[in-house]
């Protein structure tokens, strides 16, 4: 059962501008009754300070330039910073397989690849898998 | 009249086919599960009476002339082959120019630069939103002096160069650089051979991102690139309608072609209204398509596109040059279809969908690493890229004879019920007033996002199949290739950028920066002034700043 009211806010990391990934996965998580907040690409700074106004249980980040190593990290220890400590960092793009266990270890949920099915992450969204 | 088959023909045929209809396909059940990728039912056999109204002289013609539909030029391949273009770019401009010069090494016989992301989007590598992405995705120019090494030792009066700019706001500060580089080199402008992308749709619905230039700004400076080449860089192609990255954003292949066209109207209505004649820059509009994964209905788009172009032309725009009527394209193996399992089996993936292109008469192909799922393409990779293109050059023969498709009763049909589909969509955008506004109403983004769900639904649903991810996986799989890491950028850029600021005449960069903003404000044309003021050593972020100070910014509506 998918919890009601889960606010959940999208960003795209840093400067590269293709869409198509975060805007396919936002409507996933609206159409599963979520509350989802797209903001288009930002810097960390921004996304947190999104974060905290939105309320949000998650942040969903994405990204496919490969600046993921600086910048999901980042969103993570600011998040912190503002004692955020109950708001989950997941991340989505093209990521290395070998810099899934780095991330992880910075803080980032999860890592959902290129291939991951929706449903995947609607599950791990809401909470039942 | 040069009808394809006889009336009596057709009759005598429909007789037969319902017998044989009857005796193996009893029933229609199955018809819904055959269809194209953008939804064109798809029967299981077709024959003449399928295309029984075509008349050949009308629709198909011969290479080279009208329609175009078989071919742009008459000999085609047996003539020239198409441009081995792979795309290069990463990391600073030192870096990027030893890839070029490698391909070029091996074979390559044009280059296609690709620019990093800031670059892309009008930033400066050190500006504070760039310094994770600096030399990501493609190659980081700030200033002239980086044009200048990425080019340093390349031919660039015998070489045609790709500059993928694709957001206008790039281009006009890229391609200028590019031709202030070209005559300091002392290359005279009128050999100086290429294309640049200059989209002003990637800037304002394909990547967007928060506080881009408005759709009018972005479309006027794209016009400018274009007026400006017809007036001084004939041999250029000053704009690619970049169709490729609108499938990569989510597009069906009719809205790929039809969203092109509509753009290419834009161009022409807006360009005719500067008081251009349609024959001195429709020659050098270019178009960039996608190669999908659905095999026939690539070909079948090419050639319709290539109808349709042609139609416009003579009919809309009353164009006389061969040339103004003639749609030449370049080719993309799509991205979007590229798995980041099991990577390999992307070459196969790649090599289909190149030789769609080919049989649908590309003028230029870029073929995808197979990594690209994954990271930027190793040398290794983007060798075996170019490889698959010389594999489908050398020894596939398919280039034996133009169009080896024309006249297949399938193709043909397809041809036809694609461009029927793509025209009622143009006159759609049409009734709308046309690309700009239904990019300013945030029309193209939500038929765009509505797609690109779509998509997805079915893979997920089982309905369309992607080995490896779908079906034939392979659990907690080793990844069989190594992976590229890009060069050190952000400090040599800024090493570069302070040097610059510090040694370049401060007077001279400041009139430069102000004659951009005085331009804008009395709507002059923006390319003619820019080419001098990048002399001036200003980099692309500040020629940026002062066109979003005159135009102001948009955040378009996506979601």
């Amino acid at each position: 059962m998918i919890k009601n009211g889960i606010r959940v806010v999208i960003a795209r990391l840093g400067m590269d501008a293709h869409w198509r990934g975060s805007i396919v996965v936002a409507r996933a998580l609206r159409d599963a009754g979520m509350e989802v907040i797209y903001l288009g690409n930002q810097m960390p700074e921004n996304i947190v300070e999104a974060a905290i106004q939105e309320d949000a249980d998650i942040i969903g980040l994405s990204t496919l330039s490969g600046n993921h190593m600086i910048l999901a990290p980042e969103v993570v220890r600011i998040l912190r910073e503002k004692n955020m400590n109950n708001t989950m960092v997941i991340l989505g793009g093209t990521i290395p397989p070998d810099d899934i266990p780095k991330l992880k270890q910075a803080g980032i949920a999860e890592v959902f690849g290129p291939g991951t099915s929706l449903k995947k992450i609607v599950d791990f969204v809401s909470g039942s898998n | 009249m040069s009808k394809l088959f006889k009336n009596d023909t057709i009759e005598e045929l429909r007789e037969k086919e319902d017998q044989w209809q009857k005796e193996f396909y009893p029933t229609e059940k199955d018809q819904q599960f055959f269809k194209t990728l953008s939804g064109i039912p798809i029967e299981p056999l077709y024959t003449p009476k399928d295309i029984a109204d075509m008349d050949y002289l009308r629709d198909l013609g011969f290479p080279g002339d009208e329609p175009f539909i078989r071919g742009v030029y008459p000999s085609m391949y047996r003539g020239q082959s198409w441009t081995l273009r792979q795309l290069a770019g990463f990391g600073p401009p030192e870096e990027t120019n030893k890839r070029y010069k490698f391909l070029l090494e091996q074979g390559a016989t044009g280059i296609n630069g690709v620019f990093d992301y800031p670059t892309l989007r009008g930033y400066d590598s050190t500006d504070p939103h760039a310094y994770a992405d600096a030399g990501r995705g493609g190659v980081a120019i700030d200033t002239l002096e980086d044009m200048r090494i990425l080019f340093h030792g390349i031919p660039i009066e015998k070489i045609s160069t790709s500059l993928v700019t694709c957001q206008p706001i790039c281009n006009i500060s890229i391609q200028s650089m590019y031709i202030a580089n070209a005559q300091n080199r002392g290359v005279p402008l009128n050999e100086l051979t290429g294309t640049s992308q200059n989209d002003f749709l990637m800037e304002t619905a394909i990547t967007i991102a928060p506080e881009v230039l408005p759709p009018k700004a972005s479309f006027k400076l794209s016009c400018d690139a274009i007026e400006y080449c017809a007036k001084h860089v004939p041999r250029w192609n000053p704009i690619s309608f970049a169709g490729y990255n609108y499938r990569e954003a989510g597009c069906s292949a009719t809205q790929e072609v039809a969203f092109v066209l509509a753009n290419a109207i834009a161009c022409t209505e807006e360009l005719i209204k500067r008081g251009l004649d349609v024959d001195s820059f429709a020659p050098r509009l270019s178009f960039f398509f996608s190669a999908h994964s659905d095999f026939f209905e690539e070909i079948a788009k090419y050639r319709a596109a290539r109808r349709i172009w042609y139609r416009i032309m003579k009919e809309r725009f009353k164009a006389k040059d061969t040339r103004s009527l003639a749609l030449r394209f370049h080719v993309q193996t799509a991205g979007v279809s590229l798995t980041a399992q099991q990577p390999l089996n992307n070459t196969a993936r790649a090599a289909y969908q190149a030789l769609s292109a080919v049989l649908g008469g590309a003028q230029s192909i870029h073929v995808d690493a197979y990594d690209e799922a994954l990271c930027t393409p190793t040398e290794l990779s983007s060798l075996t890229a170019l490889r698959t293109q010389q594999i489908l050059q050398q020894e596939t023969r398919v280039t034996n004879t133009v169009d080896p498709l024309g006249g297949s009763y399938f193709v043909e049909s397809l041809t036809n019920q694609l461009g029927d589909r793509i025209v009622a969509l143009l006159e759609e955008i049409d009734e709308m007033g046309g690309i700009v506004k239904a990019v300013e109403k945030g029309w193209i983004h939500k038929e765009i996002s509505n797609e690109a769900y779509a998509y997805q639904r079915a893979i997920e649903s089982g309905e369309m199949s992607i080995v490896g991810v779908n079906c034939y996986k392979i659990e907690n799989e080793k990844l069989p290739v190594e992976l590229f890491d890009v060069p050190e950028t952000l400090q040599i850029q800024e090493k570069k950028i302070k040097k610059i600021k510090k040694e370049r005449n401060s007077l001279q960069a400041q009139r430069a920066l102000d004659d951009i903003a005085r331009c804008c404000d009395e709507d002059k044309n923006l390319m003619e002034v820019i080419v001098d003021s990048v002399k001036a050593y200003i980099t692309e972020g500040e020629i940026s700043k002062t066109l979003k100070m005159s135009y102001g910014t948009w955040n378009p509506p996506v979601f």
